[in-house]
């Protein structure tokens, strides 16, 4: 018990250092981008609209007052941590007075909805299909499975997602390829709505399956094939124990150790949204948040994204190494 | 293992199943519950709203507005088409007659038209006008407080339909303020707005609509707006020009060009905002239902903007206007209308765009001294001017799209635009050597020593057509011996342009109102009184940070002469004529905009055929669609 505690503080420390770090470099990155949020605004209501250089310089002024731009940095960066502590971004410069904390809650859902279903999913299939392709390396069935997976894995995400859109969205329509949920459709919790919700992500959530699952099915057939020549499978299968028990309960348990440590790490990233999937499929979520943001300079916002980005993989990371020691004895003797 | 296939196949099977098995099924789920042949579908290039629920257009960016809210709900005093009008140029929306000037322009009189109403059945009346104004005076932060307070003493309802505007100083262009050139001050309902406490933190949600329809629904994620007809549409400005045809209007963000124009072969798309040009000809080949504003190429509308080159003249190389000459001299607008548009550019050889009234008031009656135009290199004086230059494009394009180029001159006129430049280079070295440079080797060095070094900024990758036009210059500058180089701004851009931390740009610092002659739209903010020094800030438009005391002198007369006094043409000739003297910036060509409608569901667009307004969706100036068009069967 004593060595647990001494863990979870350790791993706590590094938690917090880690947390700190990244948000102060954050913070230091955001705030040196050549973009300005108040030119920005400026850009977008001159842009097509009559107004008068006079008017021009005197919206600048107010602006800069308006969002809070006017205080030194030493100021700003105080201002910021105090923020931080109440978990309060302060309001987004690119479409004020709106809370970040509002859009990112807006957008959140959508993006762990998809990402964490697609991370679970391939995660699921593709260590089911390594560990049988592992395990059973003579099957041609698993074979052509994983020449699938070979064959996928290294393919840019973006030609995926490219080549679903076409496909299932003008050769063979069956699939919509932008949105959420469909047009003139209530949200709330009816089928019609769920539903909607359910065929929208079909191709985002394809498309991430497709690729990830490769990652997962290699690992895992490599992982198999190393644990079926360990002694105690050996010895197993000398004593006459089924195939089936020693598939699931010898080797695939063991294998999976690795690979757990891979998911976590997979779903604490879920909170940096998949921007290319999000722009790709029109599908709402913090990664097109974050784009729109870095792209008006709303620094607010990027800052409000990252953080939870960065808490988010740092918990996931926090989480794994306590669970550890519970899961595999053998790190307790580390 | 059977097992573990059998979960794979069904898996995979209530993929499909979920998916529906009709292409009908799709279209029917990208509009549940609307009737498709009463919804008008319309791209909002402002693209997924952030805020989806902010309605409230006076706060600055706080929410989207070519979402159908400035299109649909708004209204102000005038709008004038930057194309024909529906019933002329000029519209009396909410004022029943044009602006009434005092002598000395320091009063505006308003008279408003009766009997129109809000959305929640008040009358709009005077004391909306003077809320508008008062409000955006008392809260600093609001979208036009800024141009508001530097302009309005008082304003009064001496009558409920009657406004009088007391000017702080005379300002002849006031009521531009209140005139829809792609969006204007918009009114708001003082009923609504005079019982919120903080009108920068309101919503505005649901809006209360003075145009013609009403918001039916929206996405919270801010993809799609539909619209909804008023039943009392007659009660609204747009109802003087009949019924509007489509029962819903449906703003929405299709994603990225090659989504839009997948969306419209499928029908679930009738106005593309704007697509690249490879877009456009795929359209126009495959489907058979998409029209353009041109009927043939150059298929695009010709926006009332001028892309052009920028000089940043506060540079100490490019004060020079030889040097300036000299890099014009060196385009070849064939090669840069190819690289950027394809081919389907409408060219401009002067600094205002070649589209709506401008070529009959400007280009047309320039020809003969553009024509005449000489140019001193030192050496000698050389005529640079090419009228045939927009012939030349058809002639080249006609080879390869025989059947879609125009034969008539006026139509080639119209599609490719008149003349340019004719590429110079020898006169351009002579130029240059007047101003000091000279070729060592295969360079040019610059009067200090220095090799001469230009880099084009150009935005990547959001504007690809004006970056491929920068490519291609700075193409043709490096294989004269100018050390050219593409800077990609990307998204700093706009600070770059406003700080002037750029040698030159691809950007435009000319807009004008398109239908009408007056350029005061962007050549007042050309005074010499807004170039801001070396390092601050520059206002709009005039990012080439250039003056000049004969235009500060043209500016000044058009400040005191009325909007629609000939005088102003006049005028405006000896702009083009001092600009095309000085080049501060290279024109180039109008900013054509890839509007692509789908008659499957409506006919009636607007064409150059029938110009009765701009096509394209996100200008408020295009609900005069909605009176034209009729749906199909």
């Amino acid at each position: 018990m004593r060595f647990y505690v001494k863990y979870f503080a350790q791993r706590l420390f590094q938690f917090l250092l880690v947390v700190i770090i990244g948000i102060n470099l954050t913070y230091v990155i955001t705030h040196a981008t050549p973009i300005d949020p108040v030119e920005q605004s400026i850009a977008a209501v001159t842009s097509f609209g009559n107004t008068s250089p006079e008017a021009i310089a005197m919206m600048r002024q107010s602006l800069r007052e308006l969002y809070g731009l006017t205080g030194g940095p030493a100021e700003q960066y105080l201002n910021f941590w105090r923020r931080i502590a109440t978990a309060d971004f302060g309001p987004s410069l690119s479409v004020f007075p709106t809370p970040v904390s509002l859009l990112i809650a807006r957008a959140l859902p959508w993006t762990i909805g998809l990402l964490a279903t697609a991370t679970l999913l391939s995660w699921a299939l593709g260590n089911l299909l390594g560990g049988l392709a592992g395990y059973y390396q003579d099957r041609r069935s698993l074979k052509f499975v994983a020449i699938l997976a070979m064959g996928l894995h290294p393919v840019p995400y973006y030609i995926v997602a490219l080549a679903l859109l076409v496909m299932f969205g003008y050769v063979w329509p069956l699939l919509p390829i932008s949105g959420g949920f469909g047009m003139n459709i209530e949200p709330g919790l009816t089928p019609t709505f769920v539903l909607s919700i359910l065929k929208h992500s079909i191709l985002p959530a394809l498309s991430l399956m497709l690729v990830g699952l490769g990652g997962w099915f290699l690992g895992m057939r490599s992982v198999v094939a190393n644990v079926v020549n360990e002694d105690y499978v050996v010895y197993a299968e000398l004593a006459g124990v089924g195939r089936r028990r020693i598939l699931r309960s010898y080797v695939m348990r063991n294998a999976l150790l690795p690979q757990i440590t891979g998911l976590a790490l997979s779903l604490g990233a879920v909170f940096n949204g998949a921007i290319i999937t999000e722009q790709v499929f029109g599908y709402p979520g913090v990664g097109a948040l974050l784009i729109s943001a870095v792209y008006a300079g709303d620094y607010g916002l990027v800052l409000g994204v990252t953080t939870i980005s960065i808490i988010g993989v740092s918990t996931a990371v926090l989480i794994i190494d306590l669970v550890y020691p519970l899961l595999d004895p053998r790190v307790r003797t580390v | 293992m059977r097992l573990y296939i059998s979960c794979i196949t069904a898996f995979l099977c209530s993929l499909i199943g979920m998916a529906g098995l009709s292409r009908e099924s799709v279209a029917q789920g990208a509009l549940a519950n609307l009737p498709r042949r009463e919804t008008l579908i319309l791209e909002n290039p402002e693209g997924t709203i952030k805020n989806a629920g902010w309605f409230n257009i006076w706060a600055i960016n706080a929410g989207g507005q070519s979402n159908g809210l400035q299109q649909a709900a708004l209204d102000t005093l005038w709008y004038i088409d930057p194309d024909r009008g529906l019933d002329g140029v000029w519209q009396n929306s909410l004022a029943a007659e044009k602006p009434i000037y005092n002598a000395d322009f320091t009063e505006m009189t308003v008279k408003l038209r009766r009997g129109i109403y809000w959305s929640d059945g008040v009358e709009f009346t005077a004391a909306d006008v003077v809320y508008t104004v008062a409000a955006q005076i008392k809260y600093k932060n609001m979208r036009w407080s800024a141009a508001l307070s530097l302009n309005v003493d008082a304003v009064e309802a001496t009558e409920p339909y009657t406004i009088v505007f007391k000017l702080k100083k005379p300002n002849s262009r006031f009521h531009a303020l209140f005139t829809v050139r792609w969006n204007a001050i918009w009114i708001m309902p003082k009923h609504v707005f005079e019982k919120v406490e903080d009108p920068l933190k309101f919503d505005f949600n649901k809006p209360v609509s003075l145009g013609a329809y009403v918001l039916h629904n929206y996405d919270p994620n801010g993809r799609w707006y539909i619209w909804h007809l008023r039943d009392d549409w007659q009660r609204t400005t747009l109802g003087a020009y009949g019924k509007p045809s489509p029962t819903y209007l449906a703003y929405v963000d299709p994603g990225p060009p090659e989504k839009r124009v997948i969306a419209q072969m499928n029908h679930e798309l009738d106005v593309i905002h704007d697509v690249a040009p490879e877009g456009m000809f795929t359209l126009a080949k495959q489907s058979k239902s998409s029209v353009a504003w041109f009927k043939g190429f150059p298929y695009a509308h010709p926006d009332p903007t001028l892309p052009a080159l920028i000089f940043n003249t506060q540079n100490d190389v490019f004060k020079s206007k030889d040097v300036r000459w000299a890099l014009a001299l060196l385009i070849d607008i064939k090669a840069v209308s190819m690289a950027s548009y394809r081919g389907a550019a409408t060219i401009s050889a002067i600094g205002i765009p070649p589209t709506g009234a401008h070529p009959e008031f400007y280009h047309g009656p320039l020809q003969d001294w553009l024509s005449a135009f000489e140019l001193d290199t030192g050496k000698r004086k050389i005529k640079p001017y090419d009228a045939t230059v927009g012939q030349q494009i058809a002639n080249m394009l006609r080879s390869s799209m025989d059947d879609q180029i125009p034969t008539d001159p006026k139509a080639i006129a119209a599609a490719f635009g008149m003349g340019w430049w004719k590429s110079d280079p020898q006169a351009a070295t002579e130029l240059l050597e007047k101003s000091g440079f000279k070729k060592v080797g295969n360079g040019w060095q610059a009067p200090d020593g220095k090799p001469f070094a230009v880099r084009v900024v150009v935005e990547g990758e959001a504007r690809p057509v004006m970056t491929r036009a920068g490519s291609m210059i700075v193409e043709q500058w490096r294989r004269f011996g100018i050390d050219a180089k593409v800077d990609v701004a990307q998204g700093t851009l706009v600070t770059r342009r406003s700080a002037g931390d750029f040698d030159t740009l691809m950007s435009w610092s000319v807009e004008t109102w398109g239908g009408h002659q007056d350029l005061s739209y962007f050549l007042d903010s050309w005074h010499s009184q807004f170039v801001a020094a070396p390092g601050t800030p520059q206002p709009p438009r005039n990012w080439q940070r250039w003056s000049h005391p004969d235009l500060d002198r043209v500016i000044e007369e058009i400040r005191n002469i009325g909007f629609d006094d000939p005088k102003g043409i006049e005028l405006g000739r000896e702009y083009v004529k001092i600009a095309v003297r000085e080049m501060p910036t290279i024109p180039l060509m109008s900013y054509n905009v890839f509007t692509v409608m789908d008659t499957t569901y409506w006919t009636g667009y607007p064409t150059s055929q029938d110009p009765y307004t701009d096509p394209v969706p996100n200008w408020a100036n295009s609900r005069a669609m909605f009176v034209r068009l009729k749906p199909r069967g």
